[in-house]
């Protein structure tokens, strides 16, 4: 008896086959899946790189700026650089459609470009300390921790040594 | 086209070939084979035992020193037309075994690779996914 309430309850389901590639298919919430990363949030500390299980991120200095790049196609999807990324400006999305074809295997990439800053005292290139960095690293800001955050870490030191008359 | 041509481009046979594979994306191919949720049966495939009978490759791991004579070997006993597919990261560039005195690295140096699915290992859905754009692939080379 058990058995064909089994039966019937199972008919009365319909199949469990999942409807992709055909229909639409699940995504569990956390699933890691395709990485972005926004240039505006990463301070170029390059923990990321530094983690990453697959050897998958690089950091390049251009005329733009310092270069963040990730190819997908050597990553793990371990998310360590989630993880370590102070800042959150690297997040992985769940968009797990990354099958390609053998042509586009080079341009599975993620980039983008911190743009450099110039140091208010001697004008030389710097990339830029973010909001979110300071908010971890004091509990208040104040008037000589947002100059300090406008200098390039040569003057920084300077600036250090001088007690804050500078 | 032939009536042969025009059957079989509905049933695409495939075979698996684990190039020095930890098994992840093994476990994963069963899954899309074997469960009845993923059901890849349902795109006209079918795996089988015999590199003669196939149609559509897939392989997965690294391609190991060890074993990288006998996959290539046995890639050539696979008819033409073949549609290759590289399944997880590892035959694609290496993975986290890139640089590895005991792995060859990147199957694409050695082999012609027509799709890939990036993972460590791609969830079912996303092999499916990769053997459909191979379904397309093989009906232009039929």
């Amino acid at each position: 008896m058990n058995m064909l309430m089994l039966l019937l309850r199972n008919l009365a389901r319909g199949p469990s086959t999942d409807a992709f590639p055909f229909g639409d298919t699940f995504t569990p919430e956390r699933l890691r899946g395709r990485i972005r990363f926004d240039p505006e949030l990463c301070t170029g500390c390059r923990m990321c790189a530094h983690v990453c299980a697959g050897d998958a991120i690089h950091f390049d200095e251009t005329d733009e700026g310092l270069r963040f790049t990730l190819w997908h196609n050597t990553c793990t999807f371990c998310g360590l650089c989630e993880h370590y990324c102070q800042t959150k400006a690297i997040h992985l999305t769940d968009d797990w459609h990354l099958a390609h074809l053998q042509q586009d295997k080079y341009a599975m990439i993620e980039q983008g470009v911190v743009a450099p800053a110039a140091c208010a005292e001697c004008g030389g290139r710097m990339t830029a300390p973010v909001p979110a960095l300071t908010a971890m690293a004091y509990r208040a800001s104040n008037r000589r921790i947002e100059h300090l955050q406008t200098l390039c870490p040569d003057c920084r030191r300077k600036a250090g040594v001088k007690g804050g008359r500078s | 086209m032939s009536f042969i041509a025009r059957i079989s481009q509905r049933s695409p046979w495939l075979y698996r070939i684990n190039a020095g594979s930890c098994n992840g994306c093994d476990v994963e191919l069963a899954t899309t084979a074997c469960i009845p949720r993923y059901d890849v049966e349902r795109l006209g495939c079918q795996y089988c035992g015999s590199p003669k009978h196939a149609d559509i490759v897939l392989i997965t791991g690294p391609l190991t020193l060890r074993v990288k004579d006998k996959v290539l070997r046995l890639y050539e006993e696979i008819p033409d037309p073949k549609v290759t597919v590289a399944v997880g990261i590892c035959p694609i560039s290496g993975g986290v075994f890139r640089n590895s005195y005991a792995v060859a690295g990147a199957i694409d140096r050695y082999l012609p690779v027509d799709v890939n699915v990036p993972g460590c290992p791609p969830r079912p859905q996303a092999i499916i996914e990769g053997i459909a754009k191979a379904i397309d692939v093989w009906r232009e080379r039929l």
